[in-house]
Formats: C-alpha cells, sequence, structure tokens
C-alpha cells in the first residue's frame, strides 16, 4: 500500500555544537540513501564528525539541520530495528556474555525461554559458544567486540551501525574479525539487511564495503560517494584493490 | 597421539601450552590469513610489516600457531601447513571443530580433563592450579590455568564458572 | 589463613576466659555487662535505620542530580554545603524539634536520634551515586539507550551497577561516621531535661560520668567488637564484590583522581566461603531472576512507580530543607534586628581559640602520620602487621573515646583547665589523625614503582627523596585526606570542648563549648544560633578559599600519570 521507502534515508543533516556563542560546524549537509543489502562505509579522517554522524543517525543525538528517516519514520534511539556495534564495545562488564547479548531482548520484554535460545544462535554464530557465563574481563579484546556483535545481531535488526568497531583490536585479530564479518553478512539467513560502518581506515573501507562514503576534514563535508565493484574475497594484494585505496587517499588529502 | 608416558617432554610441553597463553583464537587465525595472503610463504620480516606488529608482538602468536601446527617456522621463514589451508576454507563452527581436535591432543588439557572426569564433580580452580604447579611450578601454574580455562572453553570441553571458580566438563555442541 | 583461623580462636577463648574472671570476681558489674548485647543491637539498629534511609535518599538525590541538569544547578551546591558545615551543631535544634512534635515520647528521640545519624551518612553516598552516574563511558550509555533500557531496567541494569563501587566505599566512610555520631546522640540534654536512649553510646557515656573505668572499658571493647565484626562479616565481603561492578579503565574516562584507601584489605576475601554460597545459592539467584523479571513487568504495568518514589523522597527533603532554611532565616532575621547580646563579642575569640586548637591537633596528626603512613606504604611487611593494629583502633569512633581521654589528660595534667584543654586537643587529634594516616598511605601506594627505582638509581635518598618524591606524591591524597579530617575536626569541637567526667564539667573556650553552654545552661537560643553561624562561615570559608584551590592545583601538578 505504501509506497516503498529506503530503509535509511539521510535529509541534509547538519550538526553544530555552540560555544560562547560561537558555532562550531562538525558536519555539513550530508545526504545518502542506504537500501537493504547495502554495505556502506563512511572513511574520513580523526575529527570529521563520523561518530557524531553515526550517533545522528540511530537517532542518539539530534542534527541541527536536516533529517534521519528509517522506512519513512523519523529515526528514534530506542528503534529495535537498528542496532550499534561500538569502537570500545561497551559491554556490561556486570554481566555475562549472555546476559550481555540478552540486554536488547530484555528491554523488548522477549519471554526468557525465547531469549535464551535466540541469545544462545547468536552466541554461536560469532563463535562465542563456550563462553556463555564468561564475564567481558575474561575475555580477549576480539572476543570482547565478538560479543558486541552477537548483542546487536540478536535483535535482529533490519539496519546494523559500527563506529570503528576494529579500531581498538590489535591488527591480527581485527583482520580476523573483518574476515568473520564478511562471512556473517554473507549468510542470508541471519541479520541484518544493510549494514552502515564508519571507519578512518581506507584500506578497511575498500575490503569491506560495496559503496563507500568519503567524508573531509572539519567540517565534515561528503567528498565523494564511490561504488566499490571489486569481487569478494577481496585480495588486498591485487593492484585493483590498491587502486581504490589511492583513489580515496587522494579524495581527502 | 602423543602419549604422557613418553618422558622427554613432560616439562618442555607444558611450557609450550604456556605459549598458546599468551595468543589468541583470533590473532591466531588472523595471521594465518595474512601468510595466506602472503602466498602461503613468507618471511617473518615481510609478515611483520604487513601486518604492522613487531616482532615483539608477533614472536608469542608465531610461537603459539606453531605449536597448534597450523604454521611451520623455518630459517626465518612462514610456511602454511594443510591443518591451516583446511582451517581457512572452513567455516567458524567448523574451525572450532578442527581446533578441539588440536586442544584434546595435549598432554596438559588431557590431564586435566582426566582428573575432572575421575573426579566425577566439578573441580575447585584451587585443585587444578595445585596441580599444575606440581609440573610447571606455582610461578607458571596461574598462567597455564587461564589458558587452559580460555582453549578449553572456545573448543566448548570446558565449562567455568568464575564466580564459584569451579570447572566442568561439557560435550560440544555438535 | 588456617593459622590465622587459629589465632582468631586464640583470641576468642581468651576473651571468653577474661569474662568468667570478671564475672566472678565482680557478679554486679557482670550483670550490667549482660545488657550490653542487647545495648549493642538498639544501636545497631539504630545504625542500620538510618543507613538505609540514607542509601535511598543517596540513590534518589544522586539520580536526579545527574539525569537532571536544571536541577542539578540546585542540589549540587546544597549537597556540598551539607557536607561540609558541622552537623552535629545543629543536633540540639533537630532534637527539641522531634521531641516536641512527639510530645516527648521516646520515638521522637529515637526520630532524632537516626535523623542525625542520616544527617552524618546520606551526603557522601549521594555524590558518590552522583559521580558514579555522571562518570559511566559515554559508549555505555549509548548502548543502554539504542538497546531499548529505560527506567527501571535502565536504572537496574546500568545505572545501580554502575553505582556499586562508589556506594560501597562511600558506605564505609558513612559507617565511620554513623559511629562518631550516635555515640554523641544516644544521650543528650537540653536545658534541665536529659534525653537517653538505651545503647553502647549511651552505656559509655554513662560510664564515663560516673567515672567507673571498668564499664567504659568493657563499652569501649563492645562497640569495638561491633564495628569490627560489621566490617568482617559486612563490608569487606561488599567491597570485595564490588570490584566486579568497576568500569573498564580501557574503555572508561579515568576513575579517580586522587588515590583511595581500600580499609580490611588484611581481612580475609572468604574464597571458599565465597564459592560454597554461590555454588550452593543457585535458587537464590533463580529466585532473584524471577523477582527481578516480575519487577520489570509490575514497573511495565506501574511505570510512575518509580518516579514516584523518588518524586515522594526528594519531596520530603525539600519541605524539611525549606524548613530548616526558613527557621533560620526567620531567627537569623530576629537575631539582627535586635542588638547583639553581648556574648557576640566573644565569638570571634572563641572561634579562633577553637581553630587554634584544632590546628594544633592537625600538626600532631600530620607529624606522626606522614612518616607512618611512608612506612606503611613503601614496606609491606610493616604495613602487613601493622595496619590490623590500626585500623581496629581506628574503628572507634572518638566520641566514644570521651572518657579516656578526659581520664588520661586529668592523669597527666594536674590542673583542671589544663586537663579540658589537652583533652580537647587530643579529641580533635583522634577524630582527625585516621582520615589523614589512611589516606596518605593510599598516596604513598600509589606511587608507580618504576618512579621509586628512578629515584633510587639515581641515588635520591634521605630529603632529596621525600622532597622530590614521596611528599610530591603525597600531595593530593594529602588534601583530601586534610578536607576530610578537618570536617570531622569541627564536628569534634561539639563534644570536645565541653565534657562531663565523674559528674563535673570540663570545659574549654570556644566555639564548641559556647554551643553547649547556651544548650545545656543558659538556653539562650540566640547566642546558640550565631555561634553555629560563626562555624558554618568559617568551615565553609575554609573549604572555598583553602581546600579547594589548593586541590584543584594538586590534582593538575601532582598526578601521578601511570
Ligand atoms: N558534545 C560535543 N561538544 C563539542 N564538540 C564536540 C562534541 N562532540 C564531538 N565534538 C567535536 O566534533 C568533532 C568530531 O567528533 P567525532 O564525531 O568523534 O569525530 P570522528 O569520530 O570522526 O573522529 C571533534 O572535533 C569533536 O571535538
Ligand atoms: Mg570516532
Amino acid at each position: 500500500m505504501t509506497e516503498p521507502h529506503p530503509l535509511l534515508k539521510v535529509k541534509d543533516v547538519t550538526k553544530s555544537y555552540f560555544e560562547d556563542g560561537k558555532e562550531f560546524k562538525i558536519l555539513d549537509l550530508i545526504r545518502f540513501e542506504l537500501a537493504e543489502q547495502d554495505f556502506v562505509c563512511v572513511v574520513g579522517p580523526s575529527g570529521s564528525g563520523k561518530s557524531t554522524l553515526l550517533r545522528i543517525l540511530v537517532g542518539l543525538e539530534k542534527p541541527t539541520s536536516g533529517e534521519v528517516l528509517f522506512e519513512g519514520q523519523p529515526i528514534r534511539a530506542d528503534n529495535p530495528q537498528v542496532a550499534m556495534v561500538f569502537q570500545s564495545f561497551a559491554l556490561f562488564p556486570w554481566l555475562t556474555v549472555t546476559q550481555n547479548v540478552e540486554l536488547g531482548l530484555e528491554a523488548q520484554n522477549v519471554p526468557l525461554p525465547a531469549r535464551q535460545a535466540r541469545a544462545r544462535k547468536f552466541i554461536d554464530a560469532v563463535g562465542l559458544t563456550g563462553f556463555e557465563n564468561a564475564f567481558p574481563r575474561e575475555l580477549s579484546g576480539g572476543m570482547k567486540q565478538r560479543v558486541g556483535i552477537a548483542r546487536a545481531l540478536a535483535i535482529e535488526p533490519l539496519l546494523l551501525c559500527m563506529d570503528e568497531p576494529f579500531s581498538s583490536l590489535d591488527p591480527l585479530t581485527a583482520q580476523n574479525l573483518r574476515d568473520e564479518i564478511l562471512q556473517l553478512w554473507s549468510d542470508p539467513q541471519l541479520p541484518p539487511k544493510a549494514v552502515l560502518m564508519v571507519t578512518h581506515s581506507i584500506e578497511e573501507a575498500v575490503y569491506l564495503a560495496d559503496r563507500v562514503i568519503v567524508l573531509s576534514s572539519r567540517p565534515g563535508r561528503m567528498v565523494a560517494e564511490l561504488v566499490i565493484d571489486l569481487p569478494r574475497p577481496r585480495n588486498r594484494k591485487e593492484p585493483e584493490f590498491y587502486g581504490w585505496v589511492d583513489e580515496i587517499y587522494s579524495l581527502i588529502v | 597421539m602423543s602419549n604422557s608416558g613418553d618422558d622427554v617432554g613432560p616439562p618442555k610441553r607444558v611450557t609450550d601450552f604456556h605459549s598458546i597463553s599468551k595468543a589468541s583464537v583470533g590473532q591466531i587465525l588472523g595471521l594465518v590469513e595474512a601468510v595466506d595472503e602472503a602466498g602461503g610463504t613468507a618471511d617473518v620480516a615481510t609478515i611483520s610489516s604487513e601486518v604492522d606488529m613487531d616482532i615483539d608482538r608477533l614472536g608469542p602468536i608465531l610461537a603459539a600457531a606453531e605449536f597448534l601446527g597450523l604454521l611451520e617456522v623455518e630459517d626465518g621463514d612462514v610456511r602454511m601447513t594443510d591443518l591451516s589451508r583446511k582451517l581457512l576454507s572452513a567455516s567458524v563452527r567448523e574451525r572450532k571443530s578442527i581446533v578441539r581436535g588440536i586442544i584434546d591432543d595435549l598432554p596438559v588439557f588431557r590431564r586435566v580433563t582426566e582428573m575432572a572426569r575421575v573426579a566425577g564433580r566439578p573441580l575447585d580452580r584451587r585443585e587444578i592450579v595445585d596441580a599444575l604447579a606440581a609440573s610447571v611450578g606455582s610461578h607458571q601454574a596461574e598462567e597455564v590455568f587461564k589458558a587452559l580455562v580460555y582453549w578449553g572453553r572456545y573448543v566448548e570441553l570446558v565449562r567455568y564458572d568464575s564466580e564459584s571458580e569451579l570447572l566442568s566438563l561439557r560435550t560440544p555442541s555438535k | 589463613m588456617r593459622g590465622r583461623r587459629r589465632a582468631l580462636r586464640f583470641v576468642a577463648g581468651i576473651l571468653v576466659f577474661a569474662g568468667i574472671v570478671a564475672a566472678i570476681a565482680s557478679p554486679q558489674a557482670a550483670l550490667k555487662a549482660l545488657q550490653l548485647p542487647l545495648f549493642a543491637l538498639f544501636s545497631t539498629s539504630r545504625m542500620v535505620a538510618a543507613y538505609l534511609i540514607g542509601l535511598v535518599f543517596a540513590i534518589a538525590y544522586g539520580h536526579t542530580a545527574a539525569t537532571n541538569r536544571r536541577a542539578a544547578l540546585i542540589m549540587l551546591p546544597i549537597l556540598d554545603v551539607l557536607q561540609s558545615i558541622p552537623i552535629l551543631a545543629f543536633f540540639p535544634a533537630a532534637l527539641l524539634f522531634f521531641v516536641v512534635t512527639f510530645q516527648g515520647s521516646a520515638i521522637g528521640i529515637e526520630f532524632a536520634v537516626v535523623f542525625l545519624i542520616f544527617t552524618s551518612m546520606a551526603w557522601n553516598m549521594a555524590f558518590g551515586v552522583y559521580e558514579s552516574l555522571t562518570t559511566i563511558p559515554q559508549d555505555l550509555e549509548a548502548a543502554g539507550s539504542s538497546f531499548g533500557l529505560t527506567g527501571w531496567l535502565r536504572f537496574r541494569l546500568l545505572e545501580f551497577p554502575a553505582a556499586i563501587p562508589k556506594l560501597v566505599y562511600n558506605s564505609i566512610l558513612s559507617w565511620t561516621n554513623g559511629w562518631f555520631f550516635l555515640v554523641a546522640s544516644e544521650v543528650f540534654q537540653v536545658g534541665s531535661s536529659k534525653f537517653a536512649r538505651p545503647g553502647l553510646g549511651a552505656f559509655i557515656a554513662d560510664a564515663g560520668r560516673n567515672g567507673d573505668v571498668a564499664s567504659i572499658a568493657v563499652g569501649l571493647g563492645v562497640l569495638a567488637a561491633v564495628v569490627l565484626a560489621l566490617d568482617f562479616f559486612v563490608w569487606r565481603p561488599l567491597s570485595v564484590w564490588s570490584e566486579r561492578f568497576r568500569m573498564d579503565t580501557a574503555s572508561g574516562r579515568e576513575l579517580a583522581k586522587v588515590p583511595r584507601y581500600e580499609p580490611f584489605r588484611w581481612m580475609p576475601r572468604f574464597p571458599a566461603v565465597r564459592r560454597t554460597i554461590i555454588a550452593r545459592a543457585h535458587p537464590a539467584t533463580q529466585a532473584y531472576h524471577r523477582a527481578s523479571v516480575r519487577l520489570d513487568r509490575a514497573y511495565a504495568s506501574h511505570p510512575n512507580v518509580v518516579r514516584d518514589v523518588r518524586v515522594v523522597d526528594l519531596g520530603l527533603f525539600v519541605i524539611v530543607l525549606l524548613l530548616v532554611v526558613t527557621t533560620g532565616l526567620i531567627g537569623l532575621g530576629q537575631l539582627f534586628l535586635r542588638p547583639l547580646p553581648p556574648e557576640a563579642v566573644g565569638l570571634p575569640w572563641a572561634a579562633l581559640l577553637s581553630f587554634s586548637r584544632l590546628l594544633l591537633s592537625y600538626g600532631i596528626a600530620l607529624g606522626w602520620t606522614i612518616p607512618v603512613a611512608v612506612v606503611l606504604g613503601e614496606s609491606e611487611r610493616v604495613s602487613r602487621y601493622l595496619t590490623p593494629a590500626l585500623e581496629i583502633f581506628a574503628s572507634l569512633p572518638a566520641t566514644a573515646l570521651l572518657p579516656v581521654i578526659l581520664g588520661f589528660s586529668l592523669a597527666v595534667v594536674g590542673s583542671t583547665g589544663g586537663a579540658a584543654q589537652l583533652a580537647a586537643i587530643l579529641i580533635g587529634l583522634f577524630s582527625m589523625q585516621w582520615y589523614l594516616l589512611f589516606n596518605l598511605v593510599a598516596g604513598v601506594r600509589s606511587i608507580p614503582q618504576d618512579l621509586r627505582e628512578a629515584a633510587r638509581s639515581f641515588g635520591l635518598r634521605g630529603r632529596p627523596y621525600w622532597r622530590r618524591l614521596l611528599l610530591p606524591a603525597m600531595t593530593p591524597s594529602l588534601l583530601t585526606g586534610s578536607i576530610t579530617a578537618w570536617g570531622a575536626g569541627w564536628n569534634a569541637l561539639i563534644v570536645s570542648e565541653y565534657i562531663e567526667y565523674a559528674q563535673r564539667p570540663y570545659t574549654v573556650t570556644g566555639l564548641g563549648s559556647l554551643i553547649n553552654q547556651a544548650v545545656l545552661v543558659t538556653g539562650d537560643t540566640e547566642v546558640l544560633l550565631l555561634t553555629i553561624l560563626t562555624m558554618i562561615v568559617v568551615v565553609l570559608a575554609m573549604n572555598k578559599l583553602l581546600w579547594r584551590p589548593l586541590l584543584k592545583r594538586a590534582a593538575i601538578r601532582y598526578r601521578l600519570e601511570v
């Protein structure tokens, strides 16, 4: 009945902070759309407002002007169709792996048996079976982020938002987790329908994304929107791969 | 495979088990992937600069991967093995069961699971650490125990509750 | 562990034996001593009641201040003032209020006592909750919001757990304060009427008034035993448990700027007991789980209950505060409309004398605590043996030591006046020194081993070692310790400058004795009010003009980056 909306529509979002009456513009006229099956990365140098943009997109912060529509409706922070993965993992230190993963389900009042079954499924999907009753402090960094991912997937969101999810990990763990994310992404049985990821690593963006949105440094403006049509699995040694990386580099510098 | 009566080994093997306490699953898999991307064989210096980790940090991971039979190191060259090739093409679940095969064969791991099986009840952390201390010294016992719990949990053969500090056995879910 | 248990058993055996011998030697005293467990129970119940009220208040207040920025603008300064003024000075007024309201019944006095203890417990806990909630890492908050944690669920899963470490830490402080006030408040005289409720504090005070040394000793022993037992069975396990609620420093902001002292570290962590309990507690955890689920559901159907509780709680607080403030203002208005009473001229002099005595106590306290703290902080071995003894000694509130200190002073100094002076200074010392000592120990312990070794390897020894490393590193904790110590010192004035011992009063000139004179003898509310006012002005001035600026500078200059 309703005309089809894009999953996420970002309409001319601008964000400024005001200090002592002076305006500090962080984001300037960001506009793009996200459809199902999109894996989009936003790249930009540190301080270009990527985290701020993501927080606006999931409704944690209000834009100074412009708006964000999720399936045609203004976005809300507690929207159960959107889930978030954090750079610092943001796990609750006093909850076990299972309890952390159940967090969103508990908030949605999912009955206990269903909740446990769902948590088990996603803990298994990220390879954490065996660590169900461990506390975050007992896990390595990579495993902590797996919990973060399982917690996000457990609410079966349409859109998964990730803010530099691999930046606090060592390079090896990060690479391993990137590949596992792609494995999960390629499984049509599993949520989400679309991924929006923010990163400062151009290589990472080219390695993962179908589409890359490039932000300039302060204020963050959209410099380019590129479709990465490299076949998967991608090899970071190939010249085509490096062609893309170099192109984005030249756009930012 | 290895039999625990073979007496050249125990202290050395235990020390080796100690070596996998310095690396996580993710790091070892990441390293194997990096070697694979470099063409299946490369010298350590190249890998080190590829993955942007100095030898200090890479060393323990390399040692752990070698100990698990996932990489071969010779004259500063790193090579993939059949096992690691199999591992890379496997899914998250299958990877676990491959690593399970390796871990389950380690004498120290065997000894502890055997202890639990014979006792027929959950084992206290203290009991296990004491038993380990007898062979590796109390200095390393804690670390070995930690590694044991970490890997045991990962391959789903061990259940550990850090609240009650009790360790028990579990059957992997397929 | 086993050795320690045997030692405990040995000590218990000696105590029982000594008790039996004493009972045979003096059956009358034994009979009186039999009441002591009951007294201990009464006193502890008052503490528990005050603590529970304080806890609910602290959570409501801290939570509101942390989540409502506009409310915080008013709430934080109020809390700041409440925390720094000597509350004991208000006790006579509060007591009168309750006694009048309840027409002299025992209930009224009980309320007054509990209220006083509450006022000594609540503020720092409220600050603790506020600090914890405002330092929750941004990402953790965002995770809570984006996964839909709101209202009760957010409180149960995020906010309350995040506040637990500071709540437990501050609860321990609050209980120390509470004992000090309990002992001071179980017996109180206003004019010619004496108000007393049975309890340990009243027992010790009575014994002191009658000069009954044996009873004083027994009373103190029981008090120490109760305090230590609570530490042993409640606070030590709780503080071990609270460790798990600490934020990962990797993902959070820096937590404490000034190093903290963790009391009772020498007490066992009870790993075996804890493990057995947890292993057996499965039904209990299940029950808890079911209960919390039911609470969640109850909350879902009555979403306003939590808000209502908070509104009622804070509403009561606001009403009480308004009452106090308006009566205060009216009193002040009347005060300044009339010509000042002649006694007012003596106020500055009294303030100066009180301050000088406290300064002397503070100096003595610094003199011994700095070197001892360095030894305790640097030597694991000395600390292992000395810390328990010191902490046991510190567990006795200075108010309970009044009779002992006065007896001691009389024995040392011949003249009555001299003894009163010495006693006032010693009580000041006893209320101040422990805060200094334990904060300083934490300061010394926070010096990284590297820094220490670097200093040694460059040959820093003796004076340069102190001047270049120890003293600067101790500065922040010295300042926090000093602030708390002076707070306690000002409160101690009320009890230290006017002591009744063996049926006669020992007084020195000062603000504290003016307050006591006004309450006990003259009943002159004008002087009372003026004295309290003077005291508050002095205390606030000292905090704002001296301690806060110093602390701010020290925090920047002497912070040890690890
Ligand atoms: N609450 C705030 N008030 C003022 N400035 C802010 C606030 N939050 C972020 N900023 C500023 O916005 C800029 C962009 O921040 P951020 O979105 O974190 O960038 P990125 O994630 O790309 O590194 C930074 O320079 C930061 O200082
Ligand atoms: Mg960022």
